[in-house]
């Protein structure tokens, strides 16, 4: 064995056992825990500006909508440059590293991919409704990220009407410690023996998510779906973000 | 053996030879036209994949609007079921997977379509038992759904209320029909372009009174011209104005009797020269119909409380965004004796 990687490997994984925070990899654990929150704040932006366009998505009374790949990606470079004070649209303007950048570009790209995948549906003339909701888009949004980069990217909740945004124990684990937490920052942890970071950020139920989400209980929604009860401001779930640490 | 012997046989071994050539000739111009690897079906299991035409119109529960799900785009209703059961049984019959791939266009273009062999077959609601010069070349499998025919909805009370009494009171009425067809005459009537209902006008109705509308939510929301009445589907004009637009009403008979002016039965189409697959889709129908299962498809589609985004989310069928109109409309409504 070449002993340069043994030792530095040894480094790492001391560094591990006596702060908890440093693990082996190219992404030093901050630069990947900074990462992680950008990617739920970026993936969260596109919900946001997918909510915002819901009532215009959903005229049945209008063809060709306006909502096309270029116009989502302005909105969500705006959203996101609120939220976050970071400015997509401009290479120089922040410090991010190249993988960060290069992470959310991807993610940018596959929302993209996502809005124009749907141009089909959202500009149907005389059909209301079309679940393209932000729950949909942020599913598709992730999955498409998630199968370009080495980075999980997926929205769970304790009862997901998608089986597939099931949580795992990890998730399942924080999603209990978050309900009824006043404080609504992310929860971030390295795990896998250093192998991987972990981050949720919470997503709260606004108002405009109580028409099929809200009360009564079991009542079906548009969608066909029980309405879960929830009240303005419920834990609704998270964006979970899994960033592998280690060299592969 | 003499040399004319000899000769005699190198004479017909060469006739041979050339009628032998001659055969292949005529054999590769007729694979020319029609390649003989496979007949339709054969070719279906080589690629692995049916192309399946579903109008882009909705047809509500047969055909409803395509949206999107958190595994992107999805169709569903009952025809989509259908394609699905006959994938499902193309797959047994082929020995491997046979992917459906859907191909969602305007009701006209589906018989364009087919008659370009761009899909195998359609199904979208289509009445096997409409007589009209544009159907010809096409085939029709055994009925899936029975006891359709034309109905006609209106939203204005007064109206369903003149057509009964003038059917009532007319001097046909012991001609039913007839006395039907004549209760219709000052109605501005509303069908979908090259549908079942455009047909019967065609044949059956004074086309100055008559619309066309591109599909049925531009005759809903057609203002100009403002129609009276729409002839369609009857399964499906009854889903619409249970569920959809309640302020229309069905024209029915004391006691509730539709008023009809045909029956229809659907079933799946396909070109005629593909006996091959109309008798394997009909084996397929007739296994549905007999193992109860396809009156049981019908009531969940056709009975039941349901929303279709969550059924088009659990079990819909994908399609990818280029098999579809890249901005469906509706379209508009337009006298039909207009140029």
């Amino acid at each position: 064995m070449n002993p340069i990687p043994s030792i530095l490997l040894s480094i790492s994984f001391g560094g591990l056992l006596l702060a908890g925070t440093i693990a082996y990899a190219d992404m030093p654990v901050l630069e990947a825990q900074e990462t992680a929150r950008l990617l739920a704040l970026l993936l969260d932006s596109g919900r946001e500006v997918v909510k915002r366009n819901q009532e215009l998505i959903d005229n049945p009374r209008k063809g060709h909508k306006g909502f096309t790949p270029d116009e989502f990606e302005r909105q969500l470079v705006e959203e996101f440059h609120r939220r976050s004070d970071i400015d997509l649209a401009n290479n120089s303007s922040t410090a991010l590293s190249t993988n960060t950048r290069k992470l959310l570009n991807v993610l940018v790209q596959a929302g993209k991919a996502v809005v124009s995948d749907a141009q089909a549906v959202i500009n149907q003339r005389g059909v209301g409704y079309k679940n393209f909701v932000p729950a949909t888009f942020g599913s598709q949004a992730a999955w498409r990220f998630s199968a370009k980069s080495e980075v999980r990217l997926k929205q769970t909740t304790l009862n997901p009407r998608n089986v597939k945004n099931q949580p795992d124990a990890y998730e399942e684990q924080v999603l209990r410690s978050l309900i009824g937490r006043s404080d609504r920052s992310a929860i971030s942890d390295v795990v896998d023996n250093g192998g991987a970071l972990r981050l949720l950020t919470p997503i709260y139920y606004s108002k405009d998510c109580l028409q099929c989400h809200g009360q009564p209980v079991g009542e079906l929604d548009i969608s066909g779906y029980p309405k879960e009860g929830a009240l303005e401001g419920d834990l609704a779930g998270a964006i979970s973000v899994r960033i592998p640490l280690r060299e592969k | 053996m003499g040399a004319e012997a000899m000769m005699t046989i190198r004479i017909l071994i060469i006739a041979a030879a050339l009628v032998s050539q001659g055969c292949g000739l005529i054999i590769d111009a007729v694979q020319f036209i029609r390649p003989m690897a496979a007949d339709e079906l054969e070719s279906i299991c080589a690629r692995k994949t049916l192309h399946a035409g579903i109008a882009a119109e909705p047809l509500r529960p047969f055909v409803f609007p395509a949206i999107f799900t958190d595994e992107g785009l999805r169709i569903t209703g009952l025809d989509v079921d259908l394609v699905r059961e006959i994938s499902r049984a193309l797959s047994e019959r082929c020995g491997v997977s046979v992917n459906v791939i859907v191909h969602l266009v305007h009701f006209p273009s589906l018989f364009v379509e087919l008659s370009e062999q761009k899909i195998d077959l359609f199904v979208s609601a289509v009445a096997s038992n409409v007589p009209s010069p544009t159907r010809a070349g096409f085939a029709y499998s055994i009925p899936y759904f029975y006891g359709g025919g034309l109905a006609i909805i209106t939203q204005r009370p007064e109206i369903a209320d003149r057509i009964r009494e003038r059917v009532r009171a007319g001097p046909d009425h012991a001609n039913h029909l007839a006395a039907q067809k004549a209760a219709l005459y000052d109605f501005l009537i509303a069908v979908q372009k090259g549908s079942g209902s455009h047909r019967y006008a065609e044949a059956q109705l004074h086309m100055d009174r008559v619309v066309l509308c591109d599909s049925l939510p531009a005759a809903f929301e057609s203002e100009d011209p403002s129609i009276d009445i729409i002839l369609g589907k009857l399964p499906v004009l009854q889903h619409m104005v249970s569920r959809v637009r309640k302020n229309w009403q069905l024209v029915t008979f004391e006691g509730g009797k539709p008023f009809l002016l045909t029956s229809e039965n659907y079933s799946v189409v396909m070109a005629e020269e593909n006996y091959r697959l109309r008798w394997f889709v009909n084996d397929v129908l007739f296994e549905l119909e007999q193992s109860g299962r396809l009156a049981k498809m019908r009531r969940r589609w056709l009975e039941d409380d349901y929303a279709y985004p969550r059924r088009a989310a659990a079990e819909g069928l994908s399609f990818a965004p280029d098999n579809m109109p890249r901005q469906h409309d509706q379209g508009t409504c337009r006298a039909a004796t207009a140029r």
